[in-house]
């Protein structure tokens, strides 16, 4: 009786566990190699020598730029370690007014650092550091046959997009309604291209994820996306038409760390970062 | 007597603030009216019920055969049944995914015949299937196991069929472990989230369930939103759990009647 007690209530336990792993996933962390020691720096400049650790939450699409800037900037800066997470910008804001702790938060777009500097939780000002473009993906395979822009609003073809309230969302839509006023494009291309969306991702990095899967057979995400993908091909979008990404980054007022932040977050939008970026395919910032 | 006390507030805390706070700022109700909501809501309530079904027609034969049978391998296959359990639901999706997928190994060839699965309803039940039948199936097991076999060995006696032995003398007597794995099973599949939003997508009134809704509305800063949906959510389960008590089933829920 009382083992069969012990193992309702590991099943009970079970349940309980499993329903919590099931709420919100964590965003994709890349930890820094040293042992964090939190030490203010007292000087703004680039070099710093005292250890420092700093969390940087950024975009998904910088993932790979900032995975190198660590490296550099680790390098650069002896001591200093970085611990960045990468999500949705939008989700990533939300964390950021929630209390966690982070230095710095790099958006792809100008909107939700200005929402935390509306609500007086950034420090300084919004400074931009790259642009970026979009452009159509489809599985190296193309299954839907996928030539020009205008076929991913096509019968049967399936669209993955992010949420609605990710960067990319709001980008995307202006470029459907941007294209659908080009000559070439059929009368009912935006509610024919919505009715095609068949999953909205978390994020950007997922949506690449999907179409490399081959589970989507169209996807808009950026065009650094779609440059460091090697399982997808890229359906170029007319430039007149094309919409332009504005990344911009702030420091968090709660930094433990504001000094060094700030010089993190000057050095990305200088010419080491902006070097770092353009090697990935990122534009300057507009 | 204090440990108890401080457990039982530690589980039952958190949801009491939370469905507090969505009734006492408004946006309970607000929600309540919500066109999102109210999809997601009818959405998973279907689908875990189907679900639940599929469970129970599968799983019951399974439990039957594991309770009873001896044969070489029944630890292995015990031990796979228990898998979804211990995974992480996202890594359950993606099994899903590699297995039912467009391009996966079951997949592939269905999609050639034009037997699409990711992205429908039927990849929401598959995934809460998936991951909340192993709770039925392991109570179902021991529930079976506990029906001693002299009663079955009477019944046949007197001239029952296996059918009716089954059906008369061992359901009802494993009848509160059955019970309660339905209820487990059918609670972790109305909480499933990190296969669904993997393998089925995210689209209100298709493939977007109640806790799809909770985790999109806090990611997209409406944190009332969020609330108020998470609220909804366990005001069902609360209501569900209520019910099955008030049908007399609360025997199952009973810690002491498995024992």
């Amino acid at each position: 009786m009382k083992s069969r007690m012990a193992a309702s209530l590991a099943a009970i336990v079970l349940v309980l566990a499993a329903c919590s792993s099931s709420a919100t996933p964590m965003p994709t962390t890349a930890p820094a190699t040293a042992t964090p020691t939190s030490m203010a720096t007292a000087t703004a400049a680039s070099a710093t020598t005292a250890p420092v650790n700093l969390t940087i939450y950024g975009a998904a699409s910088l993932k790979a730029a900032l995975a190198k800037a660590q490296t550099a900037y680790s390098a650069a800066n002896p001591g200093a370690t970085l611990t960045i997470s990468t999500d949705s910008s939008t989700a990533l804001e939300t964390k950021i007014e929630q209390g966690a702790p982070v230095d710095v938060f790099l958006s792809a777009d100008t909107a939700n650092p200005q929402k935390l500097v509306d609500k007086g939780l950034a420090a300084g000002s919004v400074t931009k550091f790259a642009g970026n473009l979009l452009t159509v993906i489809v599985p190296t395979a193309n299954p839907a046959g996928i030539k020009t822009p205008a076929d991913i609003a096509k019968s049967g073809v399936k669209v993955i997009a992010a949420g609605d309230t990710v960067p990319i969302t709001k980008y995307a839509n202006q470029l459907v309604a941007n294209l659908a006023k080009q000559p070439g494009y059929p009368a009912d291309f935006v509610s024919e291209y919505t009715a095609n969306i068949v999953s909205k991702q978390d994020n950007v990095a997922a949506v690449v994820a999907q179409i490399e899967l081959g589970e989507g057979d169209a996807g808009i995400v950026y065009v650094t996306d779609a440059k460091t993908s090697t399982k997808v091909a890229t359906i170029a979008v007319p430039a007149a038409a094309n919409v332009p990404a504005t990344y911009s980054g702030v420091v968090v007022k709660a930094s433990a760390n504001p000094a060094a932040a700030q010089a993190f977050l000057a050095w990305f939008a200088g010419p080491d970062g902006q070097a770092i970026l353009a090697s990935f395919g990122f534009l300057p910032a507009p | 007597m204090a440990l108890a006390g401080l457990s039982a507030l530690f589980l039952s805390l958190p949801i009491l603030v939370l469905v507090a706070r969505a009734i006492f700022d408004g946006s309970l109700a607000r929600a309540l009216t919500a066109q999102v909501v109210l999809s997601a809501l009818a959405l998973s309530l279907a689908t875990t019920a189907i679900s639940l079904v599929i469970t129970v027609a599968f799983g019951l034969p399974l439990a039957y055969v594991l309770a009873r049978r001896r044969f070489r391998g029944a630890g292995l296959v015990e031990a796979i049944v228990d898998l979804p359990l211990v995974l992480p639901p996202a890594v359950a999706g993606l099994a899903l995914l590699l297995l039912l997928g467009r391009r996966g190994f079951l997949g592939g060839p269905l999609d050639a015949i034009g037997i699409e699965i990711p992205f429908t309803t039927l990849a929401v039940i598959l995934a809460q299937t998936f991951v909340s039948a192993p709770f039925f199936i392991r109570s179902a097991r021991t529930g079976i196991a506990s029906v001693e076999l002299d009663l079955e060995a009477a019944a046949r006696v007197d001239g029952a069929s296996d059918i009716e032995v089954f059906r008369h003398i061992t359901v009802p007597l494993a009848g509160s472990a059955l019970a309660a794995g339905l209820v487990m099973s059918w609670a972790r599949s109305l909480g499933e989230f990190g296969a669904t939003i993997m393998f089925a997508g995210n689209i209100e009134g298709r493939t977007q369930t109640l806790p799809l809704v909770v985790y999109g509305e806090f990611q997209g800063g409406d944190l009332d939103g969020s609330i108020a949906a998470a609220a909804i959510l366990v005001l069902a389960a609360f209501g569900v759990l209520v019910a099955v008590r008030l049908l007399h089933w609360g025997r199952a829920l009973d810690i002491r009647s498995l024992g």
